[in-house]
């Protein structure tokens, strides 16, 4: 009976511990499979995205497509933006699971990932790729990456509390003038019914060390994003400019601005009217419009960043990159470079981009088709007449913008450092790191 | 001990393959990477200390880990205190106990993250409006600070486990044999005697797991840092976990995050088994 029961055990043990077993190693294995072609007449491409506010609308892109050409299988996988994708991406390389079409930031990642990035040159779509847009991907002439979109930003104003303020935006292009008009705002604020000038969010690192920052660092570094990525150091030659613009911001916001982050800024601040103003870029639109779609639309409009010899001229850049994985067998490559051809170059895919992902396209070709929401427009003009400032944050060293220039900003802010050392210790961080 | 039977391995299996799985292999791999140029890629060189050198003249690092032990002392101080005093509270006859033991548990059931974002409304806003009501200054920007931002931290924290930590307090005085405290009584032991020469002795062996407990949750906390205040103002409330999570993922620096990684591993056992070391020492047995 005793053994009975132990051969029983026995067996139990042994079939549950080979079930989990193969539970984990056999299901991803699979997929693995049938992505490699051969043997299968269907391609499958793997696509692992960043992009979570756009999601849905790249699904339906992509059901779209796989009508269209039934022989092509594509998964998307995406998840949330910034730290955690690139946490979430490099997981997936060291595990195996690499997938076939993915997304990079700019220089820093596309040289680490250059071993894996297929030669794009060759697509219809790095051909009507806007000048300047492939800065940040061209190695030796190859063409490693298709720009997402464009993105603008500046200092978004309330219309109808400018209008109420008697200030006309078109106006203010030095700082003196923004001054002017945030003390008047500042004194009006009672009738205005606005607490504040300005919503700004020290807490967010971003907000000031990326945006911020750039638009008084572009200048330096010739606009140009790879100028910045082999600068040894950086010298704030618009260093006083820079601690103007973030006083400016900071002295007239809803304090303590050391806690106030973007959603307080965006959603609760800006949106319900209770501020003026906020620095922020189009990609703000789709919260706005959350909040209330009528002001969205109607009353949400764009002053550029004052900035010395630049007056009129907002930054605009593109904050991300399709790449293809060359590790990838060829058919796949093939037919990734075929769908990422077809969602910007066709008819269908153009349509998708500009109304249903609401971007600001970075390719020739779209002449005559209407930009979603207004901010976007607002940014597509003043990129189309060439008013533009470059993005040259990404060419700085990891995580220096928010770790170092953020972090050293927040303690000027707290009152800990003066700006003078705000400026020195930035410099140092960027030389350390660039030795 | 010696002679387990081949059916004792047998059932083990399972059990040691996952660990080794999870655990034990990626900790070798982990410590191996700690001594190479690892960018989560790959590995092309092999520098020996040069990490563990590097991050002991770190100062963000250093200000993280003093943080995170000044914290931990409070923490669990405050936690054991708390939770021994809900757990005698609850132990008595009173009719709502069952309630009671229920409700101060209960936030513990709430994931980290959220209670970050719960806590954070608190303190920004629902401080801020009662400062503004009351005109009491010291409540605005509790976030914004340094040392109003680790008060914070303790607040949530202590919030949160106390419920926890009285569970295994209760279960402890539970076992107290009632004719202890009686005899205690007949011998004419006041209330606060019988508290300090019967009740705490007995429950030592809780101390020794609750401080266990508090004391490596204490130091291994991030979600809730996370969502609190995020490191901020300058990085000046970030935690030894959050400061390694972001060499690793924003600094891009894998080896020298996993580095620090194995040191703070080292600090927290070192510094888990002391403390077990002594408080079984202490312990007595009926």
């Amino acid at each position: 009976m005793k053994k009975n029961k132990l051969g029983l055990g026995i067996a139990s043990a042994l079939l549950a511990s080979t079930v989990a077993l193969s539970g984990c190693s056999f299901s991803s294995s699979d997929e693995g499979d049938s992505e490699a072609g051969g043997s299968s007449d269907k391609v499958t491409v793997d696509i692992f995205q960043f992009k979570v506010e756009f999601k849905d609308q790249f699904e339906e892109l992509v059901s779209t497509y796989e009508k269209e050409n039934p022989d092509v299988d594509i998964n998307v996988k995406t998840v949330g933006g910034g730290n955690d994708y690139g946490q979430a991406l490099k997981t997936s390389f060291s595990s195996g699971e690499e997938p076939d079409i993915f997304n990079v930031g700019g220089p820093t990642s596309v040289d680490e990932y250059e071993k894996y990035l297929a030669d794009l040159s060759d697509t219809k779509a790095a051909g009507a790729a806007l000048e300047g847009t492939l800065a940040g991907v061209d190695r030796d002439g190859k063409i490693l990456g298709l720009p997402f979109n464009q993105e603008g930003y500046g200092l978004l104003y309330n219309k109808k509390v400018f209008k109420d303020a008697g200030i006309d935006p078109s106006s203010i292009k030095t700082m003196d003038d923004l001054e002017k008009a945030v003390k008047t705002l500042d004194s009006k604020k009672d009738e205005l019914g606005i607490k504040a000038p300005f919503a700004f969010p020290a807490k967010e690192k971003w907000v000031m060390g990326n945006h911020l920052a750039n638009a008084y660092l572009a200048d330096e570094f010739d606009n140009d994003v790879m100028t910045a990525y082999k600068s040894d150091t950086v010298k704030f030659e618009m260093g006083d400019q820079m601690h103007r613009f973030l006083d400016l911001q900071n002295d007239y916001s809803i304090q303590p601005t050391l806690s106030l982050d973007y959603s307080q800024q965006v959603e609760e601040n800006f949106s319900l009217g209770k501020v003026a103003m906020i620095q922020q870029g189009n990609w703000v639109y789709n919260t706005i419009d959350s909040m209330d779609p009528d002001f969205a639309k109607n009353n949400v409009g764009l002053i550029p960043i004052p900035v010395k010899g630049y007056e009129g001229k907002i930054p605009v850049g593109v904050p991300n990159y399709w790449v293809v994985n060359k590790q990838s067998s060829d058919d796949v490559v093939k037919a990734s470079k075929e769908f990422l051809d077809w969602m910007y170059t066709s008819d269908e895919g153009k349509k998708f981009v500009t109304e249903e992902f609401k971007f600001i396209p970075a390719y020739e070709g779209y002449e005559d088709l209407e930009i979603a929401d207004p901010i976007s427009q607002e940014i597509y003009n003043y990129a189309k007449d060439g008013n533009t400032l470059g993005w040259v944050f990404m060419g700085a060293p990891n995580g220096w913008t928010e770790n170092d220039l953020g972090t050293a900003m927040q303690q000027y802010i707290a009152g800990d450092i003066s700006w003078d050392e705000v400026e020195k210790k930035a410099t140092e961080a960027w030389e350390s790191a660039r030795q | 001990m010696r002679n387990r039977s081949f059916a004792f391995w047998l059932f083990l299996t399972p059990v040691i393959l996952g660990l080794s799985l999870v655990v034990i292999i990626p900790f070798i791999y982990g410590l191996f990477y700690s001594f190479t140029d690892w960018n989560g890629l790959s590995a092309t060189q092999f520098l020996g200390f040069e990490n563990y050198i590097k991050l002991f003249h770190e100062n963000e690092f250093m200000d993280s880990i003093w943080f995170t032990v000044k914290f931990a002392v409070v923490t669990v101080i405050l936690l054991n205190i708390m939770g021994l005093g809900l757990a005698l509270l609850v132990t008595r006859n009173i009719k709502s106990n069952n309630l009671l033991r229920t409700v101060f548990f209960m936030p513990n059931l709430i994931g980290g993250l959220i209670l970050g974002f719960i806590w954070q409304f608190i303190f920004i806003s629902v401080f801020g409006d009662v400062a503004n009501l009351t005109g009491i200054e010291g409540l605005n920007g509790w976030l914004s600070t340094t040392n109003t931002g680790f008060w914070g931290l303790v607040i949530l924290t202590a919030w949160q486990m106390a419920g926890y930590i009285m569970i295994i307090y209760i279960a402890y005085l539970e076992n107290i044999p009632k004719e202890l405290i009686e005899a205690a009584k007949i011998d004419g032991a006041g209330s606060f005697q019988r508290f300090k020469t019967v009740t705490f002795p007995l429950v030592a062996p809780a101390f020794t797991v609750s401080m266990f407990l508090t004391l490596s949750m204490a130091f291994k906390i991030y979600d809730q840092n996370l969502s609190l205040t995020n490191g901020g103002p300058y990085n000046s409330t970030q935690m030894v976990a959050m400061e390694i999570v972001k060499t690793a993922f924003s600094d891009n620096d894998m080896a020298y995050a996993q580095a620090k990684a194995v040191i703070f591993f080292l600090i927290v056992a070192v510094i888990a088994l002391t403390q077990v070391y002594y408080n079984k020492k202490r312990e007595v047995d009926l």
